[in-house]
């Protein structure tokens, strides 16, 4: 599942380089984001959680050492919360002793996942008027997929085969509160920029429950849903950026069509992660599936209130969006190359 | 290995107790060498001596920048110091009582250490305290992958210690003058 997150982080790093607002700062983008990928392409090839864990730190210091409104220890206290629970579980799971120890494990892996993407409860401090590249937005939406991603797997090698159903349960419970959270936050909070985070989260949850299901039909709605915030929601964010700025909601057709990509309806990406979400929920828990098709109910409000927020793209932005939008559909009509290029 | 681990709690004890430069560098030091010396019976001889030479890098790096003071246990520090002997009388307790296994000394310090340097991190402000705290995680770090059953080898270990030896080194990003101007002269709000 890795390659193919780096391989969709890539193309989403050229999309926003090539089609960034005329403002922007192009060079830092690219500099930093090459600097993520590099990053990113380390954990995919790390063969261990403890080399994983280290490039993680590698990341956050230099992160934090970017020009910001934050000062330099309030933006590492996040990632390196995560570093340390990731430890801590890593540690707990490799020693010999009572079952229970490799629960709290477990928990310490998922809780040190949460705070290295900024899920809740360990959600980054989010400051609107932050640049781009020194905001929480890289973690959640650029490094994070592919780095749950590693840690799921890689994690699935080192929990106790007693713990598992543990992990899969505190997956799945995250997932559900961010969810939830997300969708209301983004339909309810007054800024617009904090809304598009909060958006972020949402998606996010549905990608811990497709993790915490352990079934393939879980494991590839959550590599759709974690496509389709590379490629569908960060570039999208990066173009509303300037309209969030001047405050103009609009209502044009490309609005709406911008709020369904959001939503994850039909024919874009969204659209089969959720029913393959559903379909492995169904298979495993039924319950579970009626409170996932409640809770996908709640993206609706807050995607069209995002969609909104985008104002009119023009020039070179609105042959971006046209670009994501045709990337989102062919995703969600046809996403089964993906996902057997990832073997699932 | 038991007084190895211990001399690790010591240091990882100074980097929390201390807010002078000299204090932290003392407390890296000791941190490196002891981790050093519980790193080469697990397997890592080579993860050992970058255990050492990382950690001693970023020990003198630590000594030579900033005011010359050790600042042991400041005024208003009590909170740490029992941070730092409950943490360890919890951690001696899990390692030596709870789990099972020949390598005690290892487990308590690679969970002691760790849990202390992320305790200090978060609750700090200072960048010179916070940039110790990180080089002396990354050598637990580095240590911690010789809990596997199976070792990974000594590229954790020396990925660690790399991390340690250049960490200190990162260049700062100017804050832009808007935001100076507009920001309170910072405070240690560490609660010392």
């Amino acid at each position: 599942m890795e390659p193919e997150l780096l391989l969709g982080s890539t193309l989403a790093l050229v999309l926003a380089v090539v089609f960034a607002p005329p403002r922007a700062p192009r060079a830092n983008l690219l500099t930093w984001g090459l600097l993520g990928l590099a990053g990113m392409a380390a954990i995919a090839i790390a063969p261990t959680l403890d080399l994983i864990v280290l490039i993680l730190l590698v990341l956050a210091v230099l992160q934090a050492r970017l020009a910001s409104h934050r000062d330099f220890a309030t933006r590492l206290r996040a990632p390196v919360l995560a570093v340390v629970l990731l430890a801590l579980g890593l540690a707990l799971e490799r020693m010999q002793g009572p079952v229970v120890l490799d629960r709290f494990g477990a928990v310490g892996i998922v809780a040190g996942l949460a705070a290295a993407v900024g899920l809740l409860p360990y959600a980054h401090e989010f400051d609107p008027e932050e640049s781009l590249v020194a905001s929480p937005i890289p973690w959640i939406a650029f490094v994070g997929p592919l780095l749950a991603a590693a840690v799921v797997s890689r994690a699935s090698g080192v929990v106790a085969a007693d713990a598992g159903d543990a992990f899969g349960a505190m997956l799945i419970g995250l997932g559900l509160l961010n969810m939830l959270w997300g969708a209301v936050g983004s339909w309810r909070t007054e800024n617009d920029a904090a809304a598009w985070r909060y958006s972020f989260m949402s998606d996010w949850g549905l990608a811990l429950c497709g993790f915490g299901l352990a079934i393939a039909d879980g494991r590839a709605a959550a590599l759709i849903i974690l496509f389709s915030i590379v490629l569908g929601r960060l570039p999208l964010y990066l173009w509303s950026r300037q309209a969030l700025r001047e405050k103009v909601p609009t209502d044009r057709p490309i609005n709406l069509v911008v709020a369904a990509v959001l939503a994850g309806s039909a024919p874009f990406a969204g659209f089969p992660a959720r029913v393959l979400l559903l379909r492995g929920a169904t298979q495993l828990y039924w319950p579970l599936a009626l409170v996932l098709a409640a809770a996908m109910l709640l993206w609706l409000p807050g995607s069209l209130r995002l969609g909104r927020s985008m104002g009119v793209p023009r020039g070179r932005q609105a042959v971006g969006v046209a670009i994501v939008l045709a990337l989102n559909v062919l995703l969600g009509v046809y996403p089964q190359p993906l996902l057997t290029l990832a073997g699932l | 290995m038991a007084g190895a681990a211990f001399v690790a709690w010591v240091g990882a004890a100074i980097v929390v107790l201390a807010d002078g430069r000299r204090g932290q560098a003392l407390g890296l030091a000791l941190l490196a060498m002891s981790l050093a010396v519980l790193a080469w019976p697990a397997g890592m001889a080579a993860g050992s001596v970058a255990i050492a030479l990382g950690g001693l890098i970023a020990a003198v790096q630590c000594w030579r920048s900033g005011p010359a003071a050790w600042g042991i246990m400041p005024a208003g520090s009590t909170p740490r110091l029992i941070l730092c002997i409950a943490s360890a009388l919890f951690v001696f307790w899990l390692a030596a009582s709870v789990t099972s296994g020949p390598d005690a000394s290892l487990r308590f310090a690679v969970i002691v250490v760790s849990g202390l340097m992320g305790a200090r991190v978060l609750m700090s402000r200072d960048t010179s305290v916070v940039l110790t705290g990180i080089a002396a995680l990354a050598l637990a770090l580095g240590l911690a992958s010789g809990l596997a059953a199976q070792s990974p080898g000594p590229v954790p270990a020396i990925v660690g210690g790399l991390i340690a030896a250049g960490v200190l080194f990162v260049p700062a990003a100017p804050i832009p003058s808007a935001i100076q101007a507009a920001s309170p002269a910072p405070t240690d709000s560490d609660g010392a």
